[in-house]
């Protein structure tokens, strides 16, 4: 099937996209009241393809690695695990290789706070800084009185 | 016609080149700028664009090495723990710095006098205090007068706005007692010189859209050229030469189409910052000058000083809307400026208060420090940290020490040829005392602020060495100093240097208002002095 072809525009296959969005969940799930999506679905893979795409075949690799150790511990596909079996199973592969899957969790918050359904929900207006900018008070002068109250500190030259 | 003589050439465009560029103007003399970047698009800045964070992360990387834009030099500085930053287009490094403005004190110009260390300045503060005045009208200063910590004085325009994070690091301070105070800012808090007022956009130090930030290409640089000013830019300068009477005779340099030329000049100026100036004057020998120009003292790139550099951040439970905001602009502490030799060094830091991050920024970092965690606990450690979180940088006095140098380097080499710095740094004993205190007191500061998680940096941070002086330091001594008190070299009459090179000392704070009003005094002692120029 054509979408099984890795290529330029589709760097992992069917099932290994599949396995990155169970991670991607594992990594960012939905916030529990559903403001806030999961991070398997911002397009997480897209954003490594157009500014880290060096990294993709490290990618390709780790995720053998999770379906490997799912098929041999429990005979199923990774994506295949209830929730808690995908936790536990990349916990412990992560705590004898603290590396694994470090880049792809950086990579993917990068990824996820751009996205215009998370900026809203964290009271972002889904815009560049300009030009419209942002207010920010002037702050309370008063607040100085007991430093001017002290009198001069600059010492005699 | 580029072989014509010149009366001035100047060599760098950022910020202390600027202004000599426009002070000399006035002369009428013919004036040329050789600037090896050219000019940067407001338009094309990250805050253009709805991911900032990112651009300013792949594009506006501080390390010329880690940039790699093509009117970049590369910098040996394995043997540093403090990281060489820069940036090289017209503005130089003021294109990505951010405007924290304050000004060295007068004890920082005597401090053997005052400490029985380093070295006095052969000028003062008073010297510089109309200096600094003018360059806060040119630049467009905002900040508060009445600060007790230095000499009184009026910065033109309003201060930067606190926000909710500064009143609440300054409810903090005056808990402890200690002295703080909204900072000069070089940003035109409102319009100034035809340009717009500061909109908030917060990254300040990866360019500014609006203009608001005075970076040396949009506060010197339009005033010099409608003054008369030519400014050539892609141009990168090989070398200073010079005739058998020991006066500076041009510059070699590639325009921008990799033509190697010679510029013929009556004076030359150096304002290529603390390593590129002696970076170049280390590359321009002849048989007249073996080992540098203006290298007869054989200090030239020596003394390098660095601003040994450490931050605090304090998470606290209140929302702060602390990422919004000029970023490297709200408040500071001199309470630990002066020197107390009970804390167990000399000299002393200062405190910046920055904002905290943006979204991007603030995952990354809390992922990378264990503040922010994967999974069910994500959102809940994100929103503990973003917004609620504040910086504190301590900014420390770095001494002189002849081992911090600049050299060239044996085999590295520019897309000219030319050969690259070379630095060699490690940290004082002082300054590693000096660091810890700021830490201690940092931490101490975010908890009084009501700080729930306080962490401090490692330090010295890497990615920190922005403030580069002393390499070629002002003296009366030609035994012990490159340039006079005039900024003129001690072994060549018509050769100037004007950056942060000149520097005896480095103070304990950001230097640019200090190089610019140097700058400034330099040029107006040359404009007083033309009929004696070179006696």
């Amino acid at each position: 099937m054509a979408e099984d072809l890795i290529g330029s525009d589709n760097p992992l296959s069917a099932a290994q996209r599949r396995t990155l969005n169970s991670v991607l969940d594992l990594i960012v799930p939905a916030s529990a009241d559903g403001a806030k999506p999961s991070a398997a679905e911002v397009g997480v893979l897209d954003y490594i393809r157009d500014h880290e795409a060096a990294t993709l075949p490290a990618l390709g690799n780790q995720i053998g690695r999770l379906e490997k150790e799912a098929q041999e511990q429990h005979g199923v596909a990774f994506a295949d695990l209830d929730a808690a079996s995908r936790q536990a199973l990349v916990d412990a592969m992560r705590a004898a290789d603290p590396a694994l899957l470090r880049t792809l969790a950086v990579q993917t918050v990068t990824c996820y706070y751009q996205d215009e359904r998370v900026l809203e929900a964290i009271g972002l207006e889904a815009r560049p800084p300009f030009p419209k900018g942002y207010e920010v008070p002037a702050g309370d002068l008063t607040l100085l009185e007991p430093v001017r109250r002290r009198g001069s500190r600059v010492r005699e030259a | 016609m580029a072989d014509d003589v010149v009366d001035v050439l100047i060599v760098g465009a950022g910020a202390s080149g600027a202004a000599v560029a426009w002070s000399l103007a006035e002369t009428r003399m013919r004036i040329v700028c050789l600037e090896q970047g050219g000019w940067m698009n407001p338009a094309e800045y990250p805050s253009n664009d709805r991911d900032w964070e990112m651009r300013q992360a792949r594009e506006f990387q501080t390390s010329p090495n880690l940039r790699k834009r093509p009117a970049d030099y590369p910098i040996n500085d394995d043997d540093s723990p403090i990281a060489i930053l820069n940036f090289n287009a017209v503005g130089g490094s003021t294109i990505l710095y951010s405007a924290h403005f304050p000004r060295f004190h007068p004890s920082d110009f005597k401090v053997k006098t005052l400490d029985g260390v380093a070295d006095d300045w052969p000028i003062d503060y008073p010297t510089l205090e109309p200096y600094f005045a003018e360059n806060d009208q040119n630049v467009g200063v905002a900040g508060l007068a009445g600060d007790p910590a230095i000499p009184a004085h009026q910065p033109p325009l309003p201060h930067i706005p606190m926000g909710r994070m500064g009143e609440t690091m300054g409810r903090g301070f005056n808990r402890l007692g200690w002295h703080w105070w909204p900072s000069d800012s070089a940003i035109a808090t409102r319009e100034h010189n035809g340009r717009g007022k500061c909109l908030n956009l917060g990254p300040c130090n990866a360019g500014c859209a609006q203009g608001a930030k005075s970076s040396a290409d949009v506060t010197y640089w339009p005033m010099a050229e409608r003054a008369g000013v030519e400014l050539r830019t892609h141009c990168r300068v090989r070398e200073i030469t010079v005739d058998e009477r020991d006066m500076a005779t041009g510059v070699t340099y590639y325009d921008a189409d990799g033509v190697q030329r010679h510029q013929r000049a009556e004076v030359v100026i150096v304002a290529c910052n603390g390593v590129g100036t002696p970076r170049l004057l280390l590359n321009s020998t002849s048989a007249r000058f073996p080992d540098g120009l203006a290298n007869r003292s054989g200090l030239l790139g020596k003394n390098l000083m660095l601003h040994p550099w450490g931050y605090v951040q304090g998470i606290f439970d209140e929302p702060l809307a602390s990422h919004f905001g000029p970023q490297g602009c709200c408040i500071l502490s001199q309470e630990f400026y002066e020197t107390d030799t009970r804390r167990g060094f000399v000299r002393g830091y200062n405190m910046q208060i920055t904002r905290g991050g943006g979204p991007v920024a603030t995952a990354r970092g809390g992922m990378a420090s264990g503040a922010i965690a994967w999974g069910a606990d994500h959102h809940a450690a994100f929103e503990r940290v973003y917004d609620h979180n504040v910086h504190l940088g301590i900014c420390c006095e770095d001494l002189p020490e002849e081992h911090n140098r600049v050299t060239l380097d044996a085999e590295l080499k520019d897309s000219h040829g030319i050969p690259a710095p070379k630095i060699s740094y490690t940290l004082s004993e002082n300054s590693r005392r000096m660091l810890d205190h700021g830490l201690e007191r940092g931490a101490e500061a975010m908890r009084a602020a009501g700080a729930t998680a306080v962490q401090p940096s490692t330090s010295p941070m890497r990615y920190a060495g922005w403030h580069l002086l002393g390499t070629a330091r002002m003296g009366d001594d030609p035994e012990r100093s490159v340039v006079n008190g005039r900024g003129r070299s001690h072994d060549v009459r018509n050769l100037f240097v004007v950056d942060g090179s000149v520097f005896v000392t480095s103070g304990g704070v950001n230097p640019t208002t200090t190089i610019q009003a140097v700058a400034l005094y330099i040029a107006d002692t040359m404009k007083k002095n033309l009929a004696n120029l070179f006696d």
